[in-house]
């Protein structure tokens, strides 16, 4: 990990409050693996607030022109000032950060990645790896609405195997990413389910799998942050770990790729 | 580089009887043992590393969600989660010497018999240390913590069994919350305590308008950060003032404008905590920023530009 400045190549809107930011980076381009993120300083130099450095997870990476980007929504202060960055300015963030996907490439397994709402951001990082290295997957994506519309060619050009399922049903079909996983479980088995998203979604994907067999199941978590390095603690959630013991982890550090079924939601 | 820095004299400082290269210090709980930080900058460089406060036993800390963002500031409930003693003392000290920090090991009990417990057994690696700071001040413990600040009379013991114990500089940590900053640096001061720390957080909460739920899971935190800083300086200018101890000032130091402003009010030396997560090298920058200033404002030492704020007001 360093703290870096890259330029910014583009900053494009995606939907209405969807952005993908392109920037230049070797160092990243060279060292981070699907999973891991950076923590952007979304302020001016000097400015004091927002305060802290928010956490995104990478989205692509391409190492011909030394582009990472990040996909991101915009929800508050931080979020709104990056989607007024501009082309040219530069980009203060730290990076990569996390534990990120470490893949098992001769396993034989199929891999599905379901990701809600912006979760996908780094599973389609991830997918793309994947895809690289010829494996199977299947990519389920659910949304609320239409807002990720424009992000449809991006996992078109990565798979062709992908379901987008909205609770409006204004794109792609009506429907939950988890009710498709539920009704489909017997004949995807032998899989690597790798999921991000809100903790509801999460949780109903670990009651799905509890009496589910054949599969290993990954999930990428999020905690609000202050250090992203490991430092300070703030961003720990529970685990149950094989022993049956209950610890603290640090989402930042020892995450933010947990076993999804280790995980205690409250 | 400039003068000051390159001679390292001018920038020295002593507490008690230990040596500190500079008065840049980083604050308990915001850089672990340094180890991470080291990716980011060389930590020997530090006045001094001051680790995350230990308990005799492993803590496993407050429940999360544990931080909140508030306007140039943030909340923490980390509730002093940490590994216990033995795991500084086994693998975290070992680290720490191989990066070559200089060592402030903050500790913290629940009461008297536990600060002698953890005294007993640092006694052996005693000489490692730069300084021990006693943690009396924490808001997110329900034992302990600052309810030391709450009675100042509970101080008195600690810093003496200790000193009786362990011959390591001594430095009391203390908590705003309460006005008990003065008596309690006298107190500290009567019974064998080498310095003041100050200050640990502001008591505080945020509560979610929509949910009507508190936004941490503790309910309250401890605030750091810019939002303090005007809080902290007043607390070092008033203590430093009475010359009871020598004072380490901090609190929303973020730049050197802001250390050389807590020196100039009487801190001997500055802690930076917060300022880290936004900036890891922060801490860096700040050492050459106070040198450069001592140069342009013709200080040859420490000493002559601690307190000027004292001396004009
Ligand atoms: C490891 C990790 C990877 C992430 N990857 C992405 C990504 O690829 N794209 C993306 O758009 N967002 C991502 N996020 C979430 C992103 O960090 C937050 O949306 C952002 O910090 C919000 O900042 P803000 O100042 O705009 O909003 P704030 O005003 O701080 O908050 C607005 C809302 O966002 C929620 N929020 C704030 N910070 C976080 C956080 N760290 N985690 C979860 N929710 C938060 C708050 O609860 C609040 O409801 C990621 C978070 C983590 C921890
Ligand atoms: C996340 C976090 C954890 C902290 N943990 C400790 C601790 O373990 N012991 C302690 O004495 N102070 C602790 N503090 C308080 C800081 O050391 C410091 O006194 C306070 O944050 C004010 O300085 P700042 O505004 O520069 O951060 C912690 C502060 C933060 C933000
Ligand atoms: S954000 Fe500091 S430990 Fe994870």
């Amino acid at each position: 990990m360093k703290l870096l400045s890259g330029e910014i190549l583009a900053n494009k809107k995606y939907g209405s409050s969807l952005y993908k930011l392109e920037v230049f980076s070797p160092y990243i381009c060279r060292n981070a693996i699907p999973g891991q993120f950076v923590e952007v300083k979304c302020s001016t130099e000097d400015a004091t607030d927002p305060l802290l450095r928010r956490p995104f997870g990478i989205y692509e990476i391409d190492k011909r022109f030394n582009v990472f980007s990040l996909l991101y929504i915009v929800r508050g202060k931080g979020t709104a000032f990056l989607s007024r960055m501009e082309k040219g300015q530069n980009l203060d963030f730290i990076g990569p950060l996390g534990n990120g996907l470490k893949f098992d490439l001769d396993d034989g397994k199929k891999y599905i990645l379901i990701g809600g709402g912006i979760g996908i951001a780094p599973l389609c990082l991830a997918a793309a790896h994947l895809a690289e290295k010829e494996k199977e997957i299947l990519f389920i994506a659910g949304f609320k609405d239409n807002v990720f519309f424009s992000w449809e060619k991006d996992i078109a050009k990565i798979t062709q195997n992908y379901r987008i399922f909205t609770e409006d049903g204004s794109f792609g079909e009506k429907g939950l990413p988890t009710s498709y996983l539920a009704a489909n479980i017997k004949k995807l088995n032998n899989s690597i389910i790798i999921a991000c998203g809100p903790s509801d979604m999460l949780r109903v994907i670990q009651e799905i799998l509890v009496n589910a067999h054949g599969f290993t199941a990954l999930s990428l978590l999020e905690e609000r942050m202050a250090c992203g390095i490991g430092a300070c603690m703030g961003c720990v959630i529970k685990i149950k770990e094989a022993d049956g013991t209950v610890v603290y982890k640090k989402v930042c550090s020892d995450g933010p790729v947990f076993n999804l079924m280790e995980v205690i939601f409250e | 580089m400039n003068e000051v820095l390159k001679n390292n004299k001018g920038l020295s400082l002593t507490i008690g009887k230990s040596l500190f290269k500079n008065p840049v210090f980083v604050n308990s709980g915001t850089f672990a043992g340094g180890v991470e930080y080291n990716a980011f900058f060389d930590i020997s460089k530090l006045g001094a590393v001051t680790t995350k406060s230990f308990s005799l036993e492993k803590k496993e800390g407050n429940a999360p969600p544990r931080i909140w963002e508030t306007s140039s500031g943030m909340l923490n409930s980390i509730g002093l989660q940490n590994e216990g003693i033995n795991y500084f003392l086994d693998t975290q000290l070992c680290k720490m010497k191989e990066l070559g920090a200089d060592i402030i090991l903050s500790i913290f009990g629940c009461d008297t018999e536990e600060f002698k417990k953890i005294a007993a057994k640092i006694k052996t690696i005693e000489k490692e240390l730069k300084a021990v700071e006693l943690n009396l001040s924490c808001p997110n413990v329900r034992e302990g913590g600052m309810a030391f600040c709450a009675a100042p009379g509970q101080i008195g013991p600690v810093v003496s069994e200790i000193k009786n114990i362990i011959d390591v500089p001594l430095i009391v940590k203390l908590s705003p919350n309460f006005n008990t900053i003065i008596e309690s640096a006298i107190i500290s001061k009567e019974n064998g305590a080498d310095a003041i720390s100050i200050i640990n957080t502001i008591t505080g909460t945020a509560f979610d308008i929509e949910t009507f739920k508190p936004r941490l899971a503790n309910i309250s935190g401890g605030l750091s950060g810019p939002a303090i800083k005007p809080v902290a300086l007043f607390h070092v200018y008033r203590l430093a003032k009475e010359k009871i101890l020598p004072v380490i000032g901090m609190g929303g130091i973020s730049c050197w404008q802001d250390a050389v402003e807590f020196l100039i009010a009487g801190a001997c030396a500055i802690g930076v905590g917060t300022a880290n997560f936004i900036n890891p090298v922060i801490s860096e920058k700040i050492i050459e920023g106070i040198a450069g200033y001592m140069v342009s404002m013709g200080f040859s030492s420490l000493d002559e530009m601690v307190g000027k704020a004292i001396k004009e007001s």
